[in-house]
């Protein structure tokens, strides 16, 4: 995920905040969350991973941030 | 909890409680603390959180797209680095995500509807 910040700041792109938040001091947030995460959203279950992507995106919304 | 997902909850409280960082974990677990009884609309005891702490745990877990960078200033200059207010607002984060994670469980399994509480 480091790489790919640093490839969007090469190219002048800007790196969202979640990716930052994510990359900074991984072994603190962003590594245990992004293990959680991905059991989460892809793990087995009876919903579907774009339901689950939904719920996320809607949960979101809801408390007016980005996904 | 699903067993299947406990052991991930556990990992990332872990993590965000007990890091090295700037701040003690033990002011890290009562920020969690604290933003959990927010959340759960509990009448948070002041307890441990210095002042300009809690208002800011308090906004975190009940309205966290309201912080502002006049906020963070306020942290800043109470002498708190930015590596602190990072280790501070996850452990809000992860008060307030749990409890709800709690409550959804809750409900899930029969619990009462918390707005009829309050």
């Amino acid at each position: 995920m480091r790489l790919k910040n640093i490839e969007q700041l090469q190219r002048d792109e800007p790196v969202s905040d979640i990716r930052r938040i994510l990359s900074y001091r991984p072994e603190l947030f962003g590594q245990p969350f992004s293990v959680f995460l991905e059991a989460a959203i892809r793990g087995p279950s009876d919903w579907s991973i774009g339901e689950r992507e939904l719920f996320a995106a809607f949960v979101s919304s809801t408390n007016q941030c980005t996904y | 909890m699903s067993a299947r997902y406990t052991n991930y909850t556990q990992q990332l409280m872990e993590a965000i409680i007990e890091s090295p960082g700037e701040t003690a974990s033990t002011l890290r677990r009562a920020v969690q603390e604290q933003a959990a009884q927010c959340s759960s609309h509990a009448t948070p005891s002041l307890g441990q959180l210095p002042q300009e702490v809690h208002a800011y745990v308090k906004k975190v877990a009940l309205h966290a797209y309201k912080t502002t960078t006049e906020d963070i200033e306020a942290l800043r200059n109470a002498g708190y680095s930015e590596d602190a207010i990072f280790e501070l607002t996850l452990s809000a984060a992860l008060g307030a995500g749990m409890i709800r994670l709690e409550r959804g469980l809750l409900a899930l399994h029969g619990g009462r509807d918390a707005t009829q509480e309050h």
